[in-house]
């Protein structure tokens, strides 16, 4: 159904825009608005002609004789009592003879437990049904995360299910035992002690005390062994800009609870990798009232990052140019009165306002930062190059920040390290080389070095779930735990947390600590039996008085603050620093790689969950196409999806490329992680683009001296960006701060709803939701929280180009104004169970329904695949299985399944419940108790998942709840509130607070 | 009315008996191939349709 466009009509050229073909209304998007679908999502015969290759297989409409018609009928009736008859697929329910102790079938358990990505910990809660972990959230004990986590962290449980996984040692492609590999690596060990000969251990980052003393003691235990913890993603800048300012390495943690002015030098730190920045940034713009207090974020940077969509004033700067304008701010500042440190030089510096940046926003951004004082901060990107770094913390160091905590944190190595490794590999030093958790293989950037130096060490180990590359240039292979299998602790500021199994071991599989305590035995050491009774061990001498081990686990932390001091600021390094960054400038265009949202460095490329979530900037899913800026593309004639040729240092990548509005001019964006060669999801899905990281490791991820042409062909994009569009009407809505405080509802005008329907009548409970746009950041938490919560199929690039992707929330990202610097505004989309559903009427089985307590309700065994009610939800949240997605998963991969939830076969429409199990699980847990059900009690998977709180969920019914008097706030607003459908989901318009237009607003 | 575009009767006949005797003996024709590396002197070892989960030792849960 073409819904009517409110009374002012589509505007002449669309405010809030979506695509760059939408911004400049050409015939396609002008076609694609008319058609309201895209081509996959409806039968060829509505507008394609006849296509016979069409999942319904079905002849057009037109033309069909009686006869046909009859004898399809038939045959479909004989089909349908044939398909009727099928046993197939018939389980038998049966009760445990055994009952494990801790499993009540129904009921499930949470444990605490934690996971590591680099040196960020997530502390998390881990639903388990019937002894499978299901569901991951933040622990709520954390002091720091608050129940939250990152979108990665919570489809790692997915990884737990891979069918991919390694199930038992192997030893030169033969399956063998432990004690056969074992044999091997201890006799390789011990040979190489004897010797006096090197091992190199390669590993990720050490975050855990317990896995720092175990390195000890195996280097005790082994005087040659080399370690080395490599992390290809972290950005060796941070690493060298830490030994020249503060002569250690460190890690630098926000602390935007206290900031008022942030600075953003290319950092993107709310993608949502940090929960408890993402926390502190959504209490600061949930605002009730003008006159609260808000902060303002400012961001210099390249390529277009969430942070730089949420920011108050952005200024697209190269990378290259970065340093010398920060240099050149604390020059300004320090002409100001802002003290410097002792022993900083910056008289090499210019003054003045850097030609990149307009004088007003200049003088803006001088101001802001010198009257927060404490309260600012200067955040840098982990890729930017080291002087921007160095420039960050004397910036910090001189507005005395409280805002950013330096905490001392184990080395990390460089790409140089890496490379120093690869000669020594090549020249014949080590006698052997274990992997533990890392696919240098993959990530290193000369692969071919790589292979042929690896080749010469004589005993090759590997520790990992998936064979990946690394480990096919490995003898022994051996299986490692999925963390929720393995047990491990980690510090982190506010607390030390612990990691324990919340499953047994579901395959011959063994943690990377348990096989390197057997070589600790081996090598004659007195160790306990097991990595449990290691850390056991340890922890119970470390506990505070009166706190159990078995307390520490149920919490799954013990809280205290760390007691390491902050290292100082050395201002002797600044004026090097400053001169570097005076002289850089940019050859060519310049590269920026940066870590894949969904893949990272890689570890996640084989996670379906993760790969079909769409980048929050392009919206691409399932590749990684390199970005270029409006102005690079215009000159150079590309266009979006064209195959380019991307070539560095005598490399050359062959790849699909997008225009990305808000990119600075002369800076091309591309993610690591794709490209892998193994794994059944990750394998050949993008381009590999670590053989363009550098090996200097002042600035390893931007390069300069990059070229960029057409290679002719285009690729189909699998972009979710122009899925589900809505014909420009007025349905996101953002506010500076001076329009919040004097007309917060502006032009749009509350709109008199007549209705033929009666009022209805909820008796109990009326669920609603409220969405603050100001908090949302776009990070796509709640996306892959929906995911895991309720089921929701993966259906491959082919059928995302289609636009038959199933999330049954999706995030919009909506650009306002100019192309080269766009004002980005995120809405999540989903359901808005509206009390006069338009899906309702239409259904002609019932199958779609509205509940006694407001909700809009599927019966999935009734619905026919009609896709009535997908054509007539004017919000475009309707999903329908076009192909069958489910029936063919066996285990390991359906022991993800939550079931609460019922797994969707083809031909069904889905959508949004409002996690109607989890409502019902509240409901029967409060009746039992013979309570009412409190407020906040339920909580769907959305809100539970969104780091920001910028989700609210509740009884409408209770005038007391939080959602109900958000509802009444100044801010919001209903989605096509024109139509009368009555949604139960209302919006806060997003806030923001610029310095310059109409913001007179302080920070 | 005759229909004009019905075939003699003797043709309909032999239809009807050719038919089943030519489908009949391609039948009968039918081999099937052996396989191309023949059967395995041991047969692979299957995996397990069904994943043994366990608990995990030790853990503590929070609530359940």
């Amino acid at each position: 159904m073409k819904t009517r466009l409110p009374e002012h009509g589509p505007l002449e050229t669309p405010r809030f825009w979506r695509t760059l073909e939408e911004r400049i209304e050409t015939p396609e998007a002008q076609q694609a608005a008319h058609d309201e679908f895209l081509p996959g999502a409806i039968p060829p015969s509505f507008n394609m002609g006849p296509d016979y290759n069409d999942v319904h297989g079905l002849p057009p409409q037109s033309g069909v004789s009686r006869r046909d018609f009859l004898g399809l009928v038939s045959a479909a009736a004989a089909l349908a009592a044939t398909v009727a008859c099928d046993r197939k697929g018939q389980g038998t329910v049966v009760p445990y003879t055994k009952r494990p102790v801790e499993v009540i079938p129904g009921v499930a358990n949470y444990y605490a437990s934690a996971h590591q990505e680099g040196r960020r910990v997530y502390p998390v809660l881990v639903k388990t049904r019937e002894g499978r972990p299901i569901h991951l959230t933040g622990n709520d004990e954390h002091p720091g995360v608050k129940g939250k986590t990152s979108p990665r962290t919570m489809a790692d449980v997915l990884r737990l299910y891979d069918p991919d996984r390694l199930r038992a040692p192997k030893a030169s492609g033969r399956v063998v035992s432990w004690a056969e590999a074992e044999g091997h690596l201890h006799a390789a060990l011990t040979g190489a002690k004897a010797a006096g000969k090197p091992v190199l251990l390669i590993s990720g980052a050490v975050a855990s005390p317990s896995r720092k003393a175990l390195l000890a003691d195996l280097k005790t235990a082994l005087p040659t062994l080399e370690h080395l913890a490599y992390e290809p993603a972290a950005g060796d800048a941070v690493e060298v800009a830490a030994l020249a300012s503060f002569g250690q390495a460190v890690d630098l943690q926000p602390r935007l609870a206290k900031a008022k002015v942030i600075l953003s030098l290319g950092a993107d730190f709310l993608n949502g990798e940090d929960p408890e920045a993402l926390g502190a940034w959504g209490a600061k713009r949930r605002l009730k009232s003008a006159q609260e207090s808000i902060n303002r974020l400012w961001v210099l940077e390249g390529p277009l990052t969430l942070t730089g969509t949420n920011a108050d004033e952005r200024v697209p700067v190269s990378p290259s140019r970065l340093g010398a304008m920060a240099f050149a701010l604390a020059k300004e500042l320090a002409g100001k009165g802002v003290a410097l440190p002792a022993g900083t030089d910056l008289s090499g510096v210019s003054t003045g306002a850097p030609a990149e940046i307009p004088q007003a926003t200049w003088a803006s951004l001088v101001k802001d930062l010198k009257a927060a004082g404490r309260q600012a901060v200067v955040l840098c990107g982990a890729q930017m190059p080291a002087e921007v770094h160095q420039a960050a913390h004397l910036l910090n160091a001189m507005l005395g920040s409280e805002a950013v905590a330096a905490i001392p944190a184990e080395p990390l190595a460089t790409v140089k390290e890496l490379e120093t490794a690869v000669q020594g590999m090549a020249a014949g030093r080590f006698a052997a080389v274990l992997f533990w958790d890392v696919n240098p293989a993959y990530t290193f950037p000369q692969a071919a070095a790589w292979k042929d130096a690896v080749a010469k060490v004589p005993v090759r180990a590997w520790i990992g779930q998936v064979e990946d590359e690394t480990a096919a240039q490995c003898q022994l292979l051996l299986p490692e735990n999925h963390w929720l299998e393995s047990w491990g602790d980690f510090s982190t500021p506010s607390a030390a947390v612990l990691q324990q199994p919340t499953i047994g071991t579901l395959y011959d599989t063994r943690q990377g600590e348990d096989v390197l305590l057997d070589v600790l035995k081996a090598l004659g050491a007195a160790v306990p039996d097991g990595y449990h009774a290691y850390l056991q061990a340890r922890w119970k001498k470390e506990l505070p008085f009166g706190t159990s081990f078995e307390q520490a686990l149920h919490d799954g932390l013990v809280k205290g603050e760390a007691k390491a001091s902050a290292p100082s600021f050395k201002g002797a390094s600044v004026a090097a620093a400053a001169k570097r960054a005076a002289a850089s400038r940019a050859e060519g265009l310049e590269l920026v790689l940066f870590p894949g949202f969904a893949t990272h460095d890689g570890r996640h490329a084989n996670n379906s969950w993760l790969q079909e979530t769409p980048d929050p900037i392009s919206k691409m899913t399932w590749d990684n196409p390199v970005a270029v800026s409006v102005q690079d593309a215009k000159a150079l004639g590309i266009e979006e999806g064209d195959l380019v040729n991307l070539s560095l240092d005598g490399i050359t990548l062959k790849l699909p490329a997008v225009i990305q509005p808000g990119q600075a001019q002369g800076v091309l964006a591309l993610a690591l992680g794709y490209g892998r060669t193994t794994g059944g999801v990750a394998k050949g899905m993008g381009v590999n683009a670590f053989p363009l990281v550098g090996l200097e490791p002042a600035s390893t991820h931007v390069r300069s001296g990059a070229r960029l042409a057409k290679a002719g062909g285009k690729k189909t994009l699998s972009r979710t960006q122009s899925h589900h569009r809505m014909e420009g009407r007025d349905l996101v809505r953002s506010l500076t701060m001076d329009e919040f405080a004097h007309d917060p509802q502006g032009h749009h005008h509350r709109p008199e709803l007549v209705t033929l329907y009666e009022e209805q009548r909820f008796p109990d409970h009326k669920w609603g939701m409220v969405i603050d746009l100001a908090a949302c950041v776009g990070c796509s938490a709640c996306m892959v929280a929906c995911q895991s919560e309720n089921n929701v199929a993966t259906v491959g690039p082919e059928q995302v180009a289609r636009g038959r992707e199933m999330h049954w929330i999706r995030i919009d990202r909506y650009y306002e104004g100019e192309l080269e610097n766009p004002k980005v505004v995120h809405q999540p989309m989903l359901c808005q169970h509206c009390d006069n559903a338009p899906c309702e009427n239409v259904c002609p089985v019932n199958a779609t329904n509205h509940s006694a307590e407001g909700l809009n309700q599927m019966a999935y065994n009734r619905c026919v695949g009609t896709r009535y009610c997908a054509n007539n939800c004017p919000y475009k949240v309707r999903r329908f299985n076009f192909l069958e997605y489910t029936a063919f998963k066996t285990e390991p991969e359906t022991l993800v399944y939550n079931p609460e939830v019922t797994v969707r076969p083809r031909g069904i429409m889905e959508k949004c419940s409002f996690c109607v199990q989890r409502i019902n699980d509240g409901k029967i847990r409060a009746k039992g108790e013979g309570r009412a059900i409190l407020d906040g009690e339920i909580t769907t998977a959305c809100m539970a998942g969104c780091p920001s709180d910028a989700i609210v969920f509740g009884d409408l019914k209770d005038p007391k709840s939080k959602v109900s008097q958000l509802v009444a706030a100044t801010r919001a607003y209903r989605v096509l509130e024109e139509l009368g459908v009555k949604p139960a989901i209302t919006y806060l318009a997003d806030l923001k607070n610029p310095a310059l237009e109409g913001g007179h607003h302080e920070a | 009315m005759a229909d004009d575009t019905r075939k003699p009767m003797f043709n309909r006949l032999a239809a009807l008996v050719a038919g089943p005797f030519l489908l009949g003996r391609e039948a009968v024709s039918l081999a099937f191939r052996p396989d191309k590396d023949g059967p395995p002197e041991t047969p692979p070892k299957l995996t397990p349709s069904r994943i043994t989960v366990t608990p995990p030792e030790h853990a503590i849960k929070r609530r359940g």
